[in-house]
Order: structure tokens, then C-alpha cells, then sequence
């Protein structure tokens, strides 16, 4: 019984680690922008395919390849928002539907581009560790996704740093929480929203490429964890960094709760992620820290 | 001018109802299919277009209205007369949606749409009366093409009849100024919340009826062709290329989203991907001219004039 929530905990706190990669990006762009990147599944997929490509051409391992795979999808996302994001209307107050239409447009062009390139065979990427595990208090762990945790963990360290520590960072934060503040003190908003979007790009790419080493994928891959990740940000409020953690940490615990305790199907999982979200999106607007805030005021009074 | 205009309209109508005279069966096919298409632009017109509140969860009431009449049939029942039944399930669904989701504004009510669409799809996929992945077939020996070409072509013209009624109408202008500014519009009196669940049940039922024609005409409906979360996307696509919020830019969006898709499915390459195209029209449209084809036709309107007074 305790094993059983060893286990059940441990691997909640691997998937959790994803799941905030893939989320922060989400959540640096809408919080910058005000923009809802539908495209950040197809950038995922990209992300996906670009290590299955570097793997299987020049036979480099796929952890090593997200140390290219960052980088690149950096240039791509500076790029993508040089074509389109400036063109786009940017409020302060609320996003705007025809960014969320053309981020859309943005997703389905990636995803068509890579059944051209890749055809709609399902890919997975094979190494010698890939079906290897450890022992983790007594918890068997599959390798690739120990992995992934650690890999998880280093990049949100280093967005960490960067947030809290340059320039850069204070730009972002400056102009996530109010941009027209922010230009007047000197922030150059444009620039800095290119970077984020590239920032957010770039996790979008890293987090594609460790999923890739975790289960099979499609050009139609991305959707569920696009859904996913938005459950997670509006869980956490859509833009603290802590919130995000958290968000991942209650759908990765829920999901992994569900699993094992009750006899919900797996094939229903996604179901009730998705369903969650709706709640979420619904009854917390704020995400869960407001209602704790409001909770804490309350009591405090 | 005028006349003009109501002569138009009423050769479109009347086209498509004396076509199979002098039209072959496989011509009539796609006939079919631009009807289907103009029902689904045109019905979720009115709440995305009219009221611009974006779902992109409309494949949910095409599924409904489709399972229920397959559901019935294959319990005996006449097929046509399990279609109201659909509707009203379908409208039923979309105000248990729209409850809760239409206290979300803009591109947050579009993502719990897509989340409510993909639970739908993911629970009817793993749920065994709707046949899971094999899908389901229609009872045999209950086939008329004629029958469900007329029918399919009589509800697209009801449907774009209802939507040019309710584009005049109190409840259209309600639905306009909520899509200009909600918190101005609840200012003078109208109830948001009313009109668009209204809009939103209102669509549904209609989109629920093509999907009980389209199970009645195709005979077989899987999860994943009803469900389809690109099925939802071209539900979007149409009007936005047409032009959103009028009566004329979903049909002008069915008609070249349905040309483009049987050229397109033609082309072996592009099977899988003629997706392709569409979100590069997507993204052309929203960047340069949100009002699509009709907006394109709007600032033509000086070119126009000249041609007009020489």
C-alpha cells in the first residue's frame, strides 16, 4: 500500500516535470504577449521530429540533441514572430481571437508540412536505454523518463535564473505585468516579445524532443498536450512561474491518482484531463493561487 | 438594386433543386456535400460570426445528431423521423455547454470548447455503443439518394433563410452588439448570456439535423469521422474565409472550402495533408482582411463604382 503511493507520487513528480516545460512556454508567451499559441503543439511535434532527425541521420543521442533543439527553435520562434506577432494587435486587457485563429493557422501549416516531410507513419526513437529502468526507493523507473525529469529540471532552473537574475528577464516580468509601464521605462516591448516568443518557442521545441524519447509519435501528435499544458496554466493563473509548477503537479498527481486508485480506463485519462480543464477555465479563472489568496484573506480578516 | 439581389437569391435556392434534371449522380454527390457545407458554416455563423463567441467544438452536436439517428434506425425506427429528436438532444448539449462556458470571454471560451470537443471525442471512442473505433453501419435497404439530396439542399436553404430572418431580426442585433462590446450591451438591455445560449442551441440543433442526413446518406459513422477535431476546424474555417457575421460569407466559404476539398482530396499527396492549405488561408485571412471575401468585395467598392458610372 505505501509502495503503492511511492510509486504513485514518484511518477506524478517525473510526468509533473514535462508538464511544466511544455506549460511555461504557454505561459511566458500569453504572459508577455497576451497571445494563446494554439501553434505550440505543432511546435512540439517539430520539436518531436527535429531530434528524430538529428538521431536517426547523424546518430546523435536525443538528450544531447536538445542542447541544438533549444537553441534552433529559439531562431525559429524569433522568426515565426517577426513574420506574423507584430502584426497582430497586442492589448493589455484580454487576448484577442484573431491571434488565437492565426497561431491556429500557424499549427496546421507545421502539421501538414511535417505529413509531407515525414508522411503519417508513427516514429519512435529507439536508444540503448530506452527500455531500461532504475530502482527509485524501491519504485522501478523507466530511464528515458528519469531523464526527462532531470532535463526538465535543469531548463526550468535556467528560465528560472533568467527571469530573476539579467536584464532580460526583468524586461519580461516588466512587460508581462504592464506594458505601456514598461515602454515607458525605457523597455523596448517589441524586442523583448520577440525573445519570449522565441523563449516560449524554444521550450516548445525541448519539451517535443523529450517526449519523443518517451512514446511514439505523429504529425498529429501535440494536440492532447496542448490541452494539457493549458489546463496546467490556467490551473496556475496563466502566468507565475511557481503557479505553473504547481498546476503541473496537481494534473500529473491526478492523472497518476486516477491510474491506479480507481477504475477509470486509461483510454478515458485524457478525457478527464481535458475535462478538467473546462472546470478549471470555468470556476477559477484566477487559478488555484488566487483561491488561495482569497482563502488566506478570508481567514486572516 | 434591390431586385437585383432577391432574384439572385432565389435562383440559388431554386438551382440546386432542379440540378438533378440535368446534373449526373456524382455531380449531384458533391452537390450534396457544398449543402452540407453551407448548413454547418451558416449554423455556426450565427453564434461565432453573428455573436462572435469562436467554438471550436461543433463536431460534438454533428456526432449527436448523427449517433442518434444511426442509434434509432438500428432499433427500427423510420430514420427521418429520429432527426427532431437529434436536434433536441444536440440543443440540450449545447446549453449544458454554454452554461458555464459562456461566462468565459474570447479566445478562453474557444479553448474550453476544444476541451469539451476532445472529451466528447475521446469518451465516445472508448464508450462501446457507438461501435468505438470500428465504427457503426446504417440497417440496410433504406437507401434513397433523391430523398436525402432534397432533404440535405431544403435544410441548407432553411437554415441560411433562418440566418439572413435572424440577422434582421431584435435577437440579431441583440447578438451584433454583444459581439461589439458585451459589457455595452448589457448596459442597454440586452441579456448576454440568454442570447447567446440561445444562438449557440439554436446552431446545434441545426448542425445536429445535417448530422442526422449526412449518417442517413453515408450509412456508416465512426467516432473518429464524426468527432473529428479537423471537421470542427473546417465548421471554423468556412465563414471566416467567407466573411464572418454576414449571411452571404459562410456560403461563399462552403463553396470554395468544398471545391478546394474535392480538387485537393484528388491529389494523392495532399491527401493527408490538405490541411496544409487551409492554415495558410487561415492565417492570410486573419492577417490581412478578417472580413474575408466579403471584406475583400467591400473595399472593392470604389473600383466598383467607377466601373459603374462609365
Amino acid at each position: 500500500m505505501q509502495q503503492q503511493l511511492v510509486s504513485v507520487i514518484l511518477s506524478a513528480l517525473l510526468a509533473a516535470g514535462l508538464y511544466a516545460t511544455m506549460a511555461y512556454g504557454l505561459a511566458v508567451i500569453y504572459g508577455v504577449m497576451r497571445i494563446i499559441n494554439l501553434a505550440h503543439a505543432g511546435l512540439m511535434m517539430l520539436g518531436a521530429y527535429v531530434t528524430f532527425a538529428l538521431f536517426s541521420r547523424f546518430s546523435l543521442d536525443p538528450f544531447a540533441g536538445l542542447i541544438i533543439v533549444g537553441p534552433f527553435f529559439f531562431l525559429v520562434g524569433v522568426v515565426l514572430y517577426r513574420i506574423m506577432g507584430s502584426r497582430l494587435t497586442r492589448s493589455n486587457v484580454s487576448p484577442s481571437i484573431e491571434s488565437l485563429l492565426v497561431t491556429f493557422g500557424i499549427w496546421l501549416v507545421l502539421q501538414n508540412l511535417a505529413y509531407v516531410i515525414w508522411s503519417g507513419d508513427t516514429q519512435s526513437i529507439l536508444t540503448s536505454y530506452t527500455l531500461k529502468s532504475v530502482k527509485i526507493l524501491g519504485v522501478r523507473l523507466g530511464v528515458p523518463s528519469v531523464l526527462v525529469f532531470l532535463a526538465s529540471v535543469a531548463s526550468l532552473i535556467f528560465l528560472n535564473l533568467l527571469l530573476k537574475r539579467t536584464y532580460l528577464g526583468k524586461a519580461i516580468r516588466a512587460v508581462t505585468q504592464n506594458r505601456d509601464a514598461a515602454r515607458l521605462s525605457g523597455v523596448d516591448a517589441d524586442r523583448i516579445s520577440a525573445t519570449a516568443f522565441g523563449l516560449g518557442t524554444a521550450f516548445a521545441g525541448i519539451a517535443g524532443g523529450m517526449l519523443s524519447t518517451m512514446q511514439a509519435f505523429t504529425p498529429d501528435f501535440g494536440r492532447s498536450f496542448l490541452l494539457k499544458s493549458f489546463c496546467i496554466i490556467v490551473l496556475g493563473g496563466m502566468e507565475s512561474v511557481t503557479g505553473v509548477a504547481v498546476g503541473a503537479l496537481v494534473l500529473a498527481a491526478m492523472e497518476n491518482g486516477l491510474a491506479v486508485y480507481t477504475s477509470v480506463p486509461t483510454s478515458l485519462q485524457d478525457a478527464v484531463s481535458f475535462a478538467l480543464l473546462f472546470i478549471a477555465l470555468v470556476a477559477f479563472p484566477q487559478g488555484l493561487p488566487s483561491l488561495f489568496t482569497r482563502f488566506a484573506r478570508r481567514s486572516f480578516r | 438594386m434591390k431586385w437585383i439581389r432577391a432574384v439572385l437569391w432565389a435562383a440559388a435556392a431554386i438551382l440546386p433543386l432542379i440540378a438533378p434534371l440535368f446534373l449526373d449522380r456524382g455531380m449531384l454527390n458533391d452537390l450534396w456535400q457544398l449543402a452540407l457545407a453551407v448548413i454547418l458554416a451558416s449554423a455556426w455563423n450565427l453564434l461565432g460570426g453573428f455573436a462572435g463567441q469562436v467554438s471550436l467544438g461543433y463536431s460534438a452536436f454533428l456526432g449527436i445528431g448523427a449517433y442518434t439517428t444511426l442509434l434509432l434506425s438500428l432499433k427500427g425506427v423510420e430514420p427521418f423521423l429520429t432527426l427532431p429528436l437529434g436536434a433536441v438532444l444536440a440543443a440540450a448539449f449545447s446549453i449544458i455547454i454554454g452554461l458555464p462556458a459562456f461566462r468565459l470571454r474570447g479566445p478562453f471560451f474557444t479553448i474550453a470548447t476544444i476541451g469539451v470537443a476532445e472529451a466528447v471525442r475521446v469518451c465516445a471512442s472508448s464508450v462501446s455503443f457507438t461501435g468505438g473505433s470500428s465504427g457503426l453501419r446504417m440497417p440496410t435497404g433504406s437507401f434513397n439518394f433523391n430523398l436525402n439530396y432534397f432533404s440535405m439542399v431544403i435544410l441548407a436553404i432553411a437554415v441560411v433563410a433562418t440566418a439572413a430572418y435572424v440577422k434582421s431580426s431584435p435577437f440579431g442585433h441583440g447578438l451584433a452588439a454583444i459581439k461589439q462590446d458585451i459589457d455595452a450591451a448589457e448596459g442597454v438591455g440586452v441579456n448576454s448570456n440568454r442570447f447567446k445560449l440561445a444562438a449557440h442551441a439554436l446552431s446545434a440543433a441545426m448542425v445536429a439535423l445535417a448530422g442526422g442526413l449526412y449518417a442517413i446518406n453515408f450509412q456508416y459513422i465512426a467516432p473518429t469521422s464524426v468527432f473529428d477535431f479537423r471537421l470542427s476546424l473546417s465548421i471554423v474555417l468556412m465563414p471566416i474565409l467567407g466573411g464572418l457575421g454576414t449571411v452571404i460569407g459562410p456560403i461563399l466559404g462552403a463553396l470554395i472550402f468544398s471545391t478546394l476539398q474535392i480538387k485537393l482530396l484528388s491529389i494523392p499527396l495532399l491527401r493527408d495533408s490538405f490541411l496544409f492549405i487551409y492554415g495558410g488561408l487561415l492565417i492570410i485571412v486573419m492577417l490581412y482582411e478578417p472580413d474575408g471575401i466579403v471584406g475583400v468585395w467591400r473595399r472593392l467598392a470604389p473600383v466598383r463604382r467607377i466601373f459603374n458610372a462609365s
